[in-house]
């Protein structure tokens, strides 16, 4: 049977190339296609991975704790919802596996004041050691520094503004600042800090708000010892979800939320990207049905007498319309490697190339132009394309199985 | 196919066979109520002006068409045409043809053509090879087994279609016109090698043909005009 079976791809094999002209055009559709469904494909899993990690690595960490009640109800008043007893509860984290480290976070706001003029400012009490190993490129500092990192080396409270919030400030580094705010106890409270850096996150709207202390400094001007949450950061990010999970076992009161429950940008970014994928995809998909159905149909045309002429010696109609789908097989077989090649080959040249990307919506960087090569993607688009071709044969060999003999015959 | 109760059958019977096409509003009959006999090892042309009803009925002898009414048997059982019948078997493993183009697959060597049959009746490699070989010697192209078509010669062409009708030893060979398109040299040579295989190995061949040399050839002419057997019908 098996042999069979290749006696008669070899059959259909010769047929595919006997009009080497147009077996090379639809060969290129399927090049054209898998080639570009490739670069697209895995440009886009460079841009999902680059987003991610940028994401968790410049902002989220992979999982973040919060206090149960602090999600489902409004503050009152700042850190009324915050984690109570953030040490020991890092304590035990430390000892979950993979778990790199945890730190903590105090979100709260305020007005900022250089004595002439105020602005809303939204502050973030950090751990500044902790913070430049979350991100494994460093904070993107304009100038000056980012925050001393042992705070007991601190002579004055340190502030480091974002670039616009530093720009409408008018500060200097080493200008003096008044940071004002409600306390957790409901009074107003102010405290003089010293800026030290202005750093840029790339998102316009929030550079021209935020602002960084450390969080000593910011349960000091809360008056608490409370934080806002834990950041739990991995050493692989697909072990997020179990990682989360043992953690809300470990502490009942607490809810952990991963890194995409919160990266709202990355997941728009990714809904975004798939939707032009799937789309992109259509398009390839219908081109090459288009292109290998109308070269099977010339095909058949030009074939009709020896269609007929091996109907009458005895090729039953089932036999006549599977080697007719075996040379769809074969051209998709054949052009979806060479594209695959192709692909691969393209890939290198622009990973090597240094093209950079102008800065996406909502960004002020731009970012450099690589391709991934994901094995899982060269899979299926070779899947893809072998099969696109099966299916758009299926209809001409279909038709001319069903030739009648004696009119095949008289084709002229 | 249904069988007859006579053991004594002939190898293809028509019984008032009518073949009637339909040209836009108008009627061709092609056949008028045709009934004849061809015993096995006839030699046998079946001759006729063009639009006769050769071609027609040589089609329904072989299986390929059907006919408007009337009916055929083969080795004594009628053929039905319901689309239950595995006819293209039946075509398969009783019958050979023979066409006036050749109508080999352009792709395939002589061999390969001559092979084509055996890989349908699933033949192993080896029988595939001694059968293939005893052919090809017998029409004496082994030597050219590896040439493709475009390679040869139309004598040539036509010895390979005669090889691949032959292979699989049908019981009937069926030849449109097989002398059209070759030389009289050539066509004088491929009607001996037809005459020596019908009479060494008892093949039955049915030709339609208005060539006279392949009519001289014929041990019985069959003669149509206008879709009815002629008086006169000739043994040779």
């Amino acid at each position: 049977m098996e042999k069979a079976m290749s006696n008669f791809m070899r059959l259909s094999f010769k047929n595919v190339f006997r009009n080497r002209r147009r077996t090379a055009i639809t060969g290129l559709v399927l090049v054209f296609g898998a080639t570009a469904l490739i670069l697209a494909g895995g440009f886009i899993a460079y841009s999902f991975r680059g987003l991610r990690e940028s994401t968790i690595h410049g902002e989220l960490g992979h999982i973040q704790l919060f206090n149960k009640e602090y999600l489902l109800h409004e503050e009152d008043r700042p850190l009324e919802l915050g984690l109570d007893s953030a040490d020991a509860m890092k304590k035990k984290i430390m000892m979950v596996n993979h778990v790199r480290f945890t730190m903590a976070r105090i979100d709260f706001m305020g007005l900022i004041s250089n004595g002439d003029k105020s602005e809303a400012f939204l502050g973030r009490g950090v751990e500044p050691d902790k913070e430049l190993k979350l991100s494994d490129l460093g904070l993107n500092m304009d100038r000056g520094q980012f925050l001393d990192q042992d705070p007991s080396d601190m002579k004055d409270n340190q502030v480091v503004l974002a670039s616009g919030l530093a720009k409408t400030m008018k500060a200097k580094l080493g200008d003096y600042l008044t940071l004002m705010t409600t306390t957790s106890t409901g009074a107003l409270n102010a405290l003089d800090v010293k800026v030290v850096g202005v750093y840029s996150t790339g998102i316009p709207e929030y550079d021209e708000r935020a602002l960084m202390v450390d969080l000593s400094t910011a349960q000091q001007i809360l008056n608490s010892k409370k934080v806002t949450k834990l950041v739990v950061v991995l050493d692989q990010t697909d072990e997020t979800i179990k990682v989360a999970a043992q953690l809300e076992k470990m502490f009942p009161n607490v809810t952990a939320k991963r890194w995409f429950d919160l990266a709202t940008f990355y997941n728009s970014v990714v809904r975004l990207y798939n939707a032009i994928f799937g789309f992109l995809g259509i398009i390839i998909f219908v081109i090459v049905v288009l292109s290998s159905s109308n070269t099977m149909m010339m095909s058949i045309f030009e074939r009709t007498k020896e269609i007929g002429t091996q109907l009458a010696v005895g090729t039953s109609r089932l036999r006549l319309m599977l080697n007719f789908v075996y040379e769809g097989l074969i051209i998709g077989v054949l052009g979806a490697l060479l594209g695959l090649v192709i692909a691969y080959g393209v890939s290198v040249l622009i990973n090597n190339s240094n093209i950079m990307m102008p800065a996406p919506p909502g960004r002020t960087t731009g970012y450099p132009l690589l391709v991934d090569t994901v094995p899982m993607l060269f899979v299926g688009v070779f899947i893809l394309m072998s099969l696109t071709t099966v299916v758009s044969s299926v209809i001409p060999a279909f038709k001319a199985s069903r030739l009648k003999i004696v009119d095949a015959l008289g084709h002229i | 196919m249904s069988k007859k109760g006579n053991d004594m059958n002939p190898l293809v019977q028509t019984k008032e066979i009518i073949k009637t096409y339909t040209l836009g509003r108008t009627e061709v009959h092609a056949l008028r109520g045709l009934s004849l006999d061809f015993e096995p090892g006839e030699f046998t042309a079946i001759s006729g002006p063009s639009g006769s009803g050769k071609t027609t009925l040589l089609n329904l002898l072989g299986l390929i068409d059907s006919p408007t009414s009337g009916t055929v048997f083969l080795e004594g059982s009628q053929v039905k045409y319901n689309g239950l019948t595995k006819l293209h078997s039946i075509r398969l493993e009783k019958l050979g043809f023979i066409f006036q183009t050749f109508n080999l697959i352009p792709v395939l060597t002589a061999y390969e053509n001559v092979e084509y049959p055996l890989l349908l009746m699933k033949k192993s490699s080896v029988q595939r090879r001694e059968m293939v070989e005893k052919v090809l010697r017998e029409v004496r192209l082994w030597e050219f087994r590896k040439h493709k078509p475009n390679e040869l010669s139309g004598g040539q062409r036509q010895r390979v279609a005669i090889a691949r009708a032959l292979v699989n030893r049908p019981k009937l060979i069926l030849a449109d016109e097989p002398t059209a398109n070759i030389d009289s040299a050539t066509a004088s040579e491929i009607l001996d090698l037809m005459h020596t295989l019908n009479e060494e190995d008892n093949v039955t061949f049915l030709f339609s043909t208005h060539d006279q040399l392949v009519m001289q050839h014929a041990r019985r002419i069959v003669k149509l005009h206008d879709g009815v057997i002629l008086n006169g019908e000739s043994n040779v």
